[in-house]
């Protein structure tokens, strides 16, 4: 398996490397780049992206380990992003939690079988005011209990 | 550049201005705890263990990114400096295994000494908190890595990113979960690969070759000159012997020498010892048969009386002493004495940093004493007598005699020699640096020089 950038994005990397004196600093762009081009980040992206920035694979493939927003697993079609942290802790995630893993009869961090479905935990998500909160794709849903998070679950099947 | 002075614990110092503080405190056997800094891989200030006060400064400062400057004055041992120390080491054992009873570094760690030097506290932690991570990855040429055990200094990555700048090892990931790896699916590889192990302060990096072979502090360390190449990096070699056992070479190390090959050595090299104790010549034989010193001598000294055309083979490996009494002696028998060094040239083995092109430790000998690298003869030989070099079967000749490290000889008279762990000499590297290696393993096999002038003595 190879992996190349699509033409759009070839150009989007020339404009960028005119803007930067270095062609590492292009190291963060590039995986997101990837990343939305294929829905995650594989490890031939990886050494595409070495190549462009011109430095050893290990220096692009670090950095994609130490953000926890760069997915270097292939994800299922909705990716359920669980807010963990305190207010929506306070606010029974984790019944939300129980409600989605009953529902789908998957654990934090795996998908389900017919690919449909990734279930991650977050950190703050930043709309503490309408916890508990789960971002599923680009999209926030707020104030969820373990009932409404089913019935948005099921829509979706 | 100027000199400064340095008061370091009421005491005062000269040092070249601007250079590294903690480059100071280990020259002048200073104790200061370090981990990250390393002389070779120069500052990376990550491990926070090699703290001091300075005069004027709030807080502890790391000496290994501290430049000195005249009039500065330091504390290495106050009370504050020991308390943070041993706050740092606390933090760092936190997810330690303390496995030292099974780890191959122990007796060596700098965890274990820093701990019985500033640690020696009560835990906070109780063993089943700790994070726990896989203990036995094969990183590839023969380097396994722990990673419980590892205090992520970067020592190892600094190396392959800029020593080696081959960039296979990173840390990924963070925080707790923070770790040394490769990229999946991809090796450590490259010929100077086993350094890490050397580089890694604590037992997270070993060696596939050394694991749970010896305890270290029943080694002894013996100095000597790799014979690999004609660079002569500077080593130890570490050998041991257990009861009822023969001496027995268990590693080899490199052995600090600016000049040469500074902290490092090749993997080629710290691998060759294995060569030097398999399938060793250790009896004098005569058309297979084995005979007594006294007899060999005899029928040496028989076969040369009775040649007209002898021919002297001699190894670009042998030290400086046995070439001299070798040329000597075969000045005195009227021998042709040579050397032919094509067999030694690989250019596939040199590359521009410590290995050099010729696989042969003694070349500059050969020059310095004219012996002749390029032989052919019409002339048919009567006698030929090699001194371990290695082309001896291309040579034809009515009779032949061979001085043998190694089995296998076709040699009609065949004669044990020490290999140059087990006897001490002189070698010329490339550079025509003069260098001496001392003798690591006892044997009981005569040397060359041994051999040559006992040879005098029943000649007479
Ligand atoms: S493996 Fe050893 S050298 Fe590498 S970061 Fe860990 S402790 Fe340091
Ligand atoms: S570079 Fe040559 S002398 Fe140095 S360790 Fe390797 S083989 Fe031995
Ligand atoms: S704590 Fe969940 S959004 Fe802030
Ligand atoms: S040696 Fe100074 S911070 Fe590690």
């Amino acid at each position: 398996m190879s992996f190349n950038f699509n033409d759009d994005n070839l150009e989007k990397i020339e404009l960028l490397k005119s803007k930067y004196p270095k062609v590492q600093a292009l190291s963060l762009p590039l995986l997101w780049m990837a990343q939305y081009q294929d829905g995650f980040i594989s490890l031939e992206a990886i050494q595409e992206i070495a190549k462009i920035c011109e430095t050893p694979m290990m220096e692009i493939y670090k950095v994609s380990t130490f953000y926890s927003m760069f997915n270097l697993q292939k994800l299922g079609k909705y990716h359920i992003q669980l807010c963990k942290t305190l207010s929506c802790k306070l606010c029974n995630k984790d019944d939300v939690l129980k409600s989605i893993q009953n529902e789908l009869n998957i654990q934090v961090g795996e998908s389900t079988s017919d690919g449909l479905f990734t279930l991650s935990q977050v950190e703050c998500l930043g709309s503490c005011g309408t916890s508990p909160v789960m971002q599923l794709n680009e999209t926030y849903y707020e104030n969820l209990t373990p009932i409404s998070i089913v019935e948005i679950l099921k829509a979706l099947k | 550049m100027s000199l400064v002075t340095v008061n370091i614990d009421d005491k005062s110092y000269e040092a070249k201005e601007n250079s590294l503080l903690i480059d100071l405190l280990i020259l002048h056997d200073i104790k200061v705890p370090y981990f990250c800094y390393h002389e070779s891989l120069g500052a990376d200030g990550n491990c926070r263990m090699c703290m001091v006060e300075i005069e004027g400064k709030k807080r502890p400062q790391i000496a290994c990114d501290t430049f000195v400057s005249d009039g500065m004055s330091i504390q290495t041992a106050s009370e504050k400096i020991s308390s943070v120390r041993k706050r740092i080491l606390e933090l760092e054992l936190i997810n330690h295994p303390v496995d030292c009873p099974i780890c191959d570094q122990a007796g060596e760690c700098k965890l274990q000494d820093y701990y019985m030097d500033f640690g020696l506290y009560d835990s906070n932690i109780d063993m089943k908190e700790k994070v726990h991570n896989k203990k036995h990855i094969a990183l590839g040429s023969s380097v396994i890595l722990d990673r419980e055990r590892c205090v992520l200094c970067t020592r190892c990555v600094r190396f392959t990113s800029n020593i080696t700048k081959s960039g296979e090892l990173g840390v990924i990931n963070r925080g707790d979960k923070a770790c040394i790896s490769t990229v999946p699916g991809m090796k450590l590889d490259n010929p100077y690969a086993m350094n890490v192990v050397d580089l890694c302060p604590v037992g997270a990096l070993t060696s596939k070759e050394f694991r749970f072979a010896q305890r270290v502090w029943f080694l002894k360390s013996t100095p000597s000159i790799c014979h690999g190449c004609s660079t002569g990096c500077n080593i130890f070699i570490d050998h041991n012997q257990e009861k009822y056992k023969e001496d027995k070479i268990y590693r080899i190390r490199p052995r600090k020498n600016r000049e040469v090959n500074g902290d490092f050595i090749c993997d080629y090299g710290r691998l060759s010892y294995k060569n030097l104790q398999e399938n060793r010549q250790q009896e004098l034989l005569n058309k297979s048969n084995v005979i007594s010193y006294e007899d060999a001598l005899l029928e040496l000294n028989s076969k040369i009386s009775g040649s007209k055309n002898i021919v002297i083979l001699v190894d670009a490996n042998l030290y400086n002493e046995d070439i001299a009494a070798i040329s000597n002696f075969s000045q005195k028998i009227g021998a042709k004495l040579v050397c032919p060094t094509e067999c030694y040239f690989d250019d596939s083995f040199g590359d521009d940093w410590l290995k050099s092109d010729y696989k042969c430790a003694n070349l500059q000998a050969i020059k310095n004493y004219k012996i002749d690298s390029l032989f052919s003869s019409d002339q048919q030989i009567d006698l030929l007598i090699n001194f371990n070099h290695p082309s001896f079967s291309k040579f034809s000749s009515k009779q032949s005699v061979e001085f043998s490290t190694h089995k296998g000889s076709s040699a009609e008279l065949v004669l044990a020699i020490p290999a140059y762990s087990e006897y001490s000499g002189t070698t010329i590297n490339d550079a025509n640096i003069e260098q001496y290696s001392q003798k690591a393993i006892t044997t009981d096999v005569a040397t060359i020089s041994e051999y040559l002038s006992d040879l005098s003595k029943v000649a007479l």
